[in-house]
This record gives structure tokens, C-alpha cells and sequence, in this order.
């Protein structure tokens, strides 16, 4: 008897710790817990991040047919320079993945403001060149951007702010 | 009363080592993931794949317990098995309901793993090793099914884990043991399981894992 009910906890503990690490989500154990609900502009910031990833797909994916749909371009390109620009309003203080949000903005954002600031603004000024290639129609013109924004734009940027380890 | 009954060997060391390889393996790549460790959840992500394709080339050349073809039964077994025509006492090995478990486990974290080798976007973090191969638009899909996919791979271990409890408080079989020292109690009939072909295990781990590293590498020269 005793046997069956070590049977049935160890049983059991591959499930408890199941239920645990899915209930676990919200909570970091390294971080301190954040007093009240998560700043609104977290949530905005990603909605905003994710549509310009969307617009920026929506460009590559036009590249890869064989006949390019400016239609489509024109105003992603014009929708990822609205969108970069209102990134300086969405870092307000203490929203960091230190301060134990559950984000991946790294507190480096708020020790290097400039840099930040220079980051995101060289990420403008190459969307506004970006928006200048789509307007010339001209694929190639447009691929070449598409490679300029996502490195010197969006993936530098990335590689000194946000958490991305490899 | 209950006829007597013996300890007999189940499970090989490569179907256990495998077992529990995956049941480590799996929750880490969840926590990789949650943790945004991209680095650790591909690495062990392609840990992860040699271990599954060990377990799939094990299920044709392995022993008689871990071949599909052995405890790969017709839906007229399963329905037998339901309705309590199966003796678990005098069967050793995967019951007919278990193999489909079996397939399911196997194959939703195959899936799962398959996608994320496609997974990502060059310019936004981590990529997996076969990204480039896909465009745009299918990495994108393949990323959002990865990330809902999850949830199935968890549900079919919760049935999983939820049977093993049923046999064991219910029926008080103890497959966890079995899994673990490789034998159970079964009755004087049942034989022993087939040795285990060392030569053909080391072959096999050796293409799996060939196999997981050739395509960790970008799988050249396709990317």
C-alpha cells in the first residue's frame, strides 16, 4: 500500500510542475515585483513594434513575387515611418525588463538616452529613405532599403536595447 | 486469486534514456523560450530533434518493445483495449491506446521542433537554421504556428501524464518504475523483451544526431 501511494505522487509531480511552469507566466523569480499594473505604454510599444514588423513583411514578401505591388509597398513604407516616430513617447521611465515587466526593453534605454534617441532616429531617417525608394517604383531601389532599415534600422537598435541574445 | 507474476524486462536503455531526455528537454525549451534565451532554445531545440529521430529510427531497428511495427495496432485493437479486452498483465510494451499516445507525443513535438527550424526573421533576433529557405511571408505563419502549437504539444503531454496517474492510483500499475528501471510485473507467460543491439543504437544516435547537426549548421548546401 505504502508503495502504490509513493507511485501516485511521484505520479502526480510531473503534472504539479506542469500547472506550475504554465501558471508561472506573469511572475519572474529574478525580477522584483513591478507595484501595480504594467504601464499602458508597454503594451502600445509592442502593438506598435509588431505592426511595423507586419509592414516591413508585408514589403519583403511583395520583393519575393515577380511583380512587385507598389500598392502595397507605398503605404507600408509610409506606415513604418508614423509608426518609428512615435516610438520616443513609448519608453516612458522605470518600463524596463529590469524593473521585472514582462518586456524585452532593456534598461540600457533609460542609461544611454542619446544613444537610444540617435538609434531611433537613424531608424526614421532610413524609413524616410525607404519611403523614397517605394515612390520611384522601382524594385531593386526598394530591395536595397529593405536591407539598409533592417540592419543599420531595426536590428541595430535591437542589438543594443532590447534583450536578443543568440 | 491474482496469478503470480515475475519482474520482466519492458524497456531498453535507449527507450528509457529517451524518455526522460524529452521529458527534460521539452519543459526547457518552454523556458528557453519564455526566458527569450534564443541562443539556448535553438541549441537545445537541436538537441531535442537527434533525440526524436533516435527514438524514430530506434522504433525500426530497435528492440521488440520500442519497434512501431510491434505495438502499432488497427483500430479494432484500440476499441478492444477500450472496452477492457486487453490484459495488461499477460502484454508487456505499449498498449494499443499507449502506441497512439506514442505517435501523437512523437509526432506533435516533431512538428513542433520543424517549424521552429524555419522559425524567426533575419531582422528581427533569433532565426532558426532554416529560415532562409522559406519566404517572408511562410516564416511568419510558421512562427505564429509554432508559438500556438505549443499548447497542443502540452495538452498530449497532459493526457499523458494524466493516463500514467489513472494506471497508477486506479489500476495500480506502476509505469513510472518500469519506465525508469526498465522492468514490470507481469505474468509467468510473458518473456523477456529482445536484447538490446548496442551496434545498431550507437548507428542510429549516430545519423540522428549527423542529422540535427548538419541541419544546426544551415543544412549546407541548401542555405
Amino acid at each position: 500500500m505504502t508503495r502504490n501511494s509513493t507511485f501516485r505522487l511521484i505520479a502526480a509531480t510531473p503534472l504539479i510542475a506542469l500547472l506550475a511552469a504554465c501558471g508561472g507566466e506573469t511572475t519572474d523569480a529574478e525580477a522584483p515585483e513591478p507595484a501595480g499594473d504594467a504601464p499602458a505604454e508597454i503594451a502600445e510599444r509592442q502593438d506598435n513594434f509588431e505592426a511595423i514588423g507586419d509592414s516591413f513583411k508585408a514589403i519583403r514578401e511583395q520583393l519575393e513575387t515577380d511583380a512587385p505591388d507598389f500598392a502595397v509597398i507605398e503605404p507600408a513604407a509610409a506606415d513604418i515611418n508614423t509608426r518609428l516616430q512615435r516610438l520616443p513617447d513609448l519608453f516612458p521611465e522605470g518600463t524596463s525588463m529590469e524593473a521585472g515587466y514582462d518586456t524585452e526593453a532593456l534598461a540600457a534605454i533609460w542609461e544611454d538616452p542619446e544613444g537610444f534617441n540617435e538609434a531611433i532616429q537613424t531608424a526614421v531617417g532610413l524609413s524616410e529613405e525607404m519611403m523614397a525608394a517605394a515612390a520611384t517604383g522601382d524594385p531593386e531601389a526598394v530591395g536595397a532599403q529593405v536591407g539598409n532599415l533592417g540592419k543599420n534600422g531595426c536590428k541595430n537598435c535591437h542589438d543594443s536595447f532590447r534583450k536578443d541574445d543568440d | 486469486m491474482a496469478e503470480p507474476t515475475q519482474p520482466v524486462r519492458i524497456w531498453d536503455l535507449p527507450v528509457r534514456l529517451t524518455h526522460w531526455s524529452l521529458a527534460v528537454l521539452v519543459p526547457a525549451m518552454w523556458v528557453t523560450a519564455d526566458n527569450s534565451e534564443w541562443g539556448w532554445h535553438i541549441r537545445l531545440g537541436h538537441v531535442l530533434l537527434a533525440v526524436l529521430l533516435f527514438r524514430i529510427f530506434w522504433g525500426f531497428v530497435g528492440t521488440d518493445t520500442a519497434r512501431f511495427g510491434n505495438f502499432l495496432k488497427g483500430p479494432g485493437k484500440v476499441l478492444a483495449y477500450l472496452r477492457g479486452g486487453y490484459d495488461e498483465k499477460a502484454n508487456k510494451g505499449h498498449s494499443p491506446l499507449a502506441a497512439l499516445a506514442v505517435l501523437g507525443l512523437l509526432g506533435f513535438t516533431l512538428a513542433q521542433v520543424a517549424m521552429g527550424l524555419f522559425a524567426g526573421d533575419p531582422y528581427d533576433g533569433a532565426t532558426g537554421p532554416l529560415n532562409p529557405l522559406v519566404g517572408v511571408g511562410t516564416a511568419d505563419t510558421l512562427t505564429d504556428t509554432h508559438e500556438w502549437f505549443w499548447w497542443v504539444v502540452v495538452g498530449m503531454i497532459g493526457l499523458h501524464i494524466t493516463a500514467i496517474g489513472i494506471y497508477g492510483a486506479v489500476r495500480a500499475e506502476n509505469l513510472i518504475g518500469a519506465m525508469i528501471g526498465g522492468k514490470g510485473e507481469k505474468k509467468l507467460v510473458v518473456s523477456d523483451n529482445s536484447p538490446t543491439p548496442w551496434g545498431r543504437a550507437l548507428g542510429a544516435f549516430a545519423v540522428a544526431a549527423g542529422i540535427a547537426l548538419w541541419i544546426y549548421l544551415g543544412a549546407p548546401p541548401l542555405t
